[in-house]
């Protein structure tokens, strides 16, 4: 049986994943065990989220390069909430990091669907205006750990499942019950294959009668309301959030989601192939620090060659380009 | 999702051919007309389709037939007159309404999303009702679609990797799962190969046995004869005649095609017809271009304009592109002053004195936002320099002010910008660019397409001038009394092939129309090799 395309791009990834592992088993003595699982699987879900949203723009034939202030600004926001009312029910924070983020989306949906303005430079610009709003916003404040609600504070330690030392963090869950519920609009929704379509062919979309500009609105608020989901989970892993926090997240969203096989000119990709991409990523920039010690600019280096060569695959030898 | 289903729409079933004006036609156009800026697209034109007939509509390139097309389909929308669906008086204000009232329509290049699998291209654009896909459902409804069509199609395969002509199957199953009245057919068959075409036809009677209302517009009056049960021609935008295809001969379809009388139009002295014709300049034998063109063979002489006429898709640009080296020939010899050259980039084409005036001023002619100055001498550059490489901005602004007036040019000075001129004086701003190059071949691609009366006129004089100083021209005009009123001799052409050249008092109208959609001319063994390969 002929295999899909992004099977096949998935079988790869879960190969390489694999490869990556048994090389750095060689490298590092006790690579290989629990502690690797629960810590990386925990990263990964922060950026594995964050990719899935970025997928429903990519696949539309857009980017949306904001989405590191988008979490930056929530996670702030939220925890300066949180800090000033300990009392706050966790669904009303998470509502409320959700909501902002969709919100801040919803800027950059209007601005590129109805002003005709490319995604390109309307997410770079909020990039730049989400992050000053925010260093003008927080006073060059701290939220500081100690002030947050205890419930948040224990939140990524709280496990879901256990199996020994093995354990099924409950930030992995959210971003698995995420992942699932995307995969499946995206294959089943009539409004997932209208996003593919739009990106497959944005002229034949427009005389086919789709709304595509309302279309590619909502892939923005989405992308935004998941960034702002992960500004919540950003807040409640690390706790400590200044104004610098998801900086540099939008290069390893795009990173991911190029890795994972979706067209950086839309119209093809899945919700696993991101998350695959966000898992290759995170595992080779967390072994990577184990084993060499490398510095944070060199680990830039890296997603910068991981897109590069996976952009270079796919049109060199899948001959995935723009024009059929 | 809303349920496709193969089963022939009510009022299926009329015998093909029988009698259909006897019932109300599904669609019916009456006094319709449309203006572009100069140009009367469409003037009254009236037209009745029927369920279960195959109507083509047939005329020169200009007719107005694709105006006529976008308004069916609600891309464009008629100044006056109306369209009735089945009685209903309709206004189609977008694609969308055209489509809900049964209206669809098939180009030469189908719109399909290439990611997406031959089912969902099918299904995609009417998933309004339901909220989930049924892959395996859809794909067998695919399945059956197709195969009721007689098409053999991998319904999970992306659309990507598909032919034309299945992409056109697959935009054909789309319509009949939408259940269409009225299927336009707009020149389907122009890049098909011979095989494909007969599949098409097959299609096309099968939907007209169906009920459907099929509209087939071709530039192929042999195919006009073998799949039509009516024909409608359109001249100059205005609706000429509709017939039963049994009354109709070949000689009188291209009659009413063609109609006019030239000399009405062009006063042409016949004193520069008698002028002399120089020595020869360059000789072309079995000039192609793979999957292209082939088979061109002419000689151009100095002081000779030779026109090349042919219907749209007769590949008449792709010689001249290759001529010039944008898209360079792939086999064949040209000869320029008895020496073999070969052409492989515009830079060499101007070297050898060879200038391509494009048909496509706004794409690859000129730069709009430039001035005419700069645009005059943008090909020869090097000539405006200084010692120091850099542009000399008073000697590049006499030269152009030289071409202004010699051109006469309508703008206030020679550093006014190109973008704000009328079309005309565009045009105009053109043939100083390549003047300047001074060439001794001169290519015109269209030289007055979308320029006014009085322009036209000046870009005929100034031909005739060029030609008169010696200059050979290679014309190439879709405008039928224009090319013959120019050119000293005529080629022409037919999807890709050279039908033969055409001189003296042999250059007639219906001669030329007779050759460019091939009803005369020799049959060549290896006819369909040229249009196989899209």
């Amino acid at each position: 049986m002929r295999l899909r395309a992004e099977t096949r791009r998935e079988g790869v990834l879960l190969l390489l994943i694999v490869l990556v592992l048994f090389g750095f088993s060689l490298v590092i003595e006790n690579y290989l065990g629990a502690r690797l699982f629960n810590r990386v699987s925990a990263s990964v879900a922060i950026l594995a989220i964050l990719a899935i949203g970025q997928t429903l723009v990519v696949l539309t034939r857009n980017i949306d390069l904001s989405v590191g202030s988008i979490v930056g600004f929530t996670a702030y926001f939220v925890g300066q909430q949180l800090s000033l009312d300990n009392d706050i029910h966790p669904l009303v924070a998470v509502l409320m990091a959700v909501g902002l983020g969709a919100a801040l989306g919803a800027c950059n949906g209007v601005l590129v669907a109805w002003c005709r303005v490319p995604a390109i430079i309307v997410t770079l610009g909020t990039l730049a205006l989400y992050r000053t709003i925010l260093v003008e916003y927080s006073d060059a404040q701290t939220i500081l750990t100690v002030n947050l609600p205890q419930w948040l504070i224990d939140l990524p330690r709280l496990n879901v499942v256990s199996y020994e030392r093995l354990h099924l963090r409950a930030v992995v869950a959210v971003m698995l019950a995420v992942a699932v519920l995307f995969q499946l609009l995206l294959r089943y929704s009539s409004f997932g294959r209208r996003l593919y379509a739009i990106g497959s062919s944005p002229e034949a979309a427009h005389s086919a009668g789709f709304p595509t500009r309302r279309l590619v609105f909502a892939a923005f608020v989405l992308c935004g309301a998941l960034a702002g989901l992960t500004g919540f989970l950003f807040l409640a892993r690390f706790g400590n959030i200044t104004v610098v926090a998801g900086l540099g997240l939008e290069l390893k969203s795009v990173a991911a989601v190029v890795v994972g096989g979706i067209n950086i000119f839309g119209g093809s990709g899945s919700v696993l192939g991101a998350v695959l991409g966000a898992s290759l990523i995170d595992l080779l920039e967390n072994s990577l620090i184990r084993s060499l010690q490398v510095s944070e600019f060199l680990r830039d280096a890296l997603l910068g060659i991981l897109i590069l060569a996976a952009v270079a695959i796919d049109s060199v030898f899948m001959k995935r380009r723009r024009d059929p | 999702m809303s349920s496709p289903s193969a089963d022939p729409p009510p009022g299926a079933g009329a015998a093909p051919g029988a009698a259909p004006a006897r019932a109300a036609p599904v669609l019916e156009v009456t006094g319709v007309s449309k203006r572009f800026d100069m140009t009367q697209a469409l003037d009254d034109v009236s037209l009745s389709l029927h369920a279960g007939e195959v109507h083509a509509l047939v005329g020169e390139n200009g007719a107005g037939k694709s105006t006529l097309i976008k308004i069916l389909t609600g891309v464009e929308q008629s100044d006056e007159g109306e369209v009735r669906v089945e009685g209903r008086t309709v206004h189609l204000a977008n694609a969308q309404e055209a489509q809900a009232c049964g209206v669809a329509a098939i180009y030469q290049e189908p719109l399909v999303f290439p990611d997406l699998d031959v089912a969902e291209n099918i299904f995609i654009t009417h998933r309004d009702q339901a909220l989930l896909v049924n892959w395996p459902r859809m794909y067998a409804k695919a399945e059956d679609l197709l195969a009721s069509l007689g098409v053999r199609l991998d319904v999970r395969a992306p659309a990507r990797g598909l032919t034309l002509a299945s992409q056109q199957a697959v935009e054909i199953a789309k319509a009949i799962s939408l259940e269409v009245k009225v299927l336009i057919m707009d020149e389907p068959t122009a890049s098909l190969s011979d095989h494909e075409v007969r599949q098409l036809f097959r299609v096309a009677r099968q939907l007209r046995d169906r009920g459907v209302a099929v509209l087939f517009i071709t530039h192929r009056l042999e195919e006009v004869f073998e799949i039509a049960d009516r024909i409608t021609v359109l001249r100059d935008g205005e609706h000429i005649s509709t017939r039963p295809a049994g009354e109709v001969t070949r000689d009188l379809l291209i009659r009413d095609m063609v109609g006019r009388e030239v000399d009405q139009f062009y006063g042409i002295g016949g004193d520069w017809r008698s002028r002399t014709i120089g020595r020869q300049v360059c000789r072309v034998r079995g000039l192609g271009r793979e999957g292209v063109f082939s088979g061109i063979d002419f000689d151009l002489h100095e002081g000779e304009v030779l026109g090349f006429a042919g219907l749209v898709g007769s590949r008449r640009t792709d010689v001249a592109l290759a001529l010039f080296g944008i898209q360079p020939a792939d086999r064949g010899t040209v000869e320029i002053d008895g020496r073999t050259v070969r052409i492989t980039s515009p830079r060499a084409a101007q070297q050898l004195g060879v200038a391509y005036m494009t048909e496509d001023r706004r794409k690859l002619g000129l730069a709009m936002p430039l001035s005419i100055a700069a645009n005059v001498t943008l090909p020869v550059l090097r000539r405006y320099l200084s010692r120091l490489g850099l542009v000399q901005r008073s000697r590049e602004e006499a030269a152009a002010e030289g071409f202004r007036e010699r051109l006469r040019i309508k703008a206030p000075s020679a550093l006014h910008v190109v973008g704000k001129l009328s079309g005309g004086n565009q045009q105009k701003v053109m043939f100083g660019k390549w003047l300047n190059t001074r060439p001794r071949i001169f290519l015109l691609d269209e030289p007055t397409r979308g320029i006014d009366v009085g322009a036209k006129a000046e870009v005929h004089a100034m031909v005739r001038e060029l030609a008169e100083e010696g200059m050979a021209i290679l014309c190439i005009s879709s405008d039928l009394p224009e090319v013959l009123a120019m050119s000293d001799r005529i080629l022409v052409m037919r999807e890709g092939r050279q039908m033969g050249i055409l001189g003296g008092s042999e250059a007639t109208q219906e001669a030329v129309m007779s050759l460019a959609t091939g009803e005369a001319g020799e049959e060549d063994p290896d006819a369909g090799a040229g249009r196989a390969a899209s």
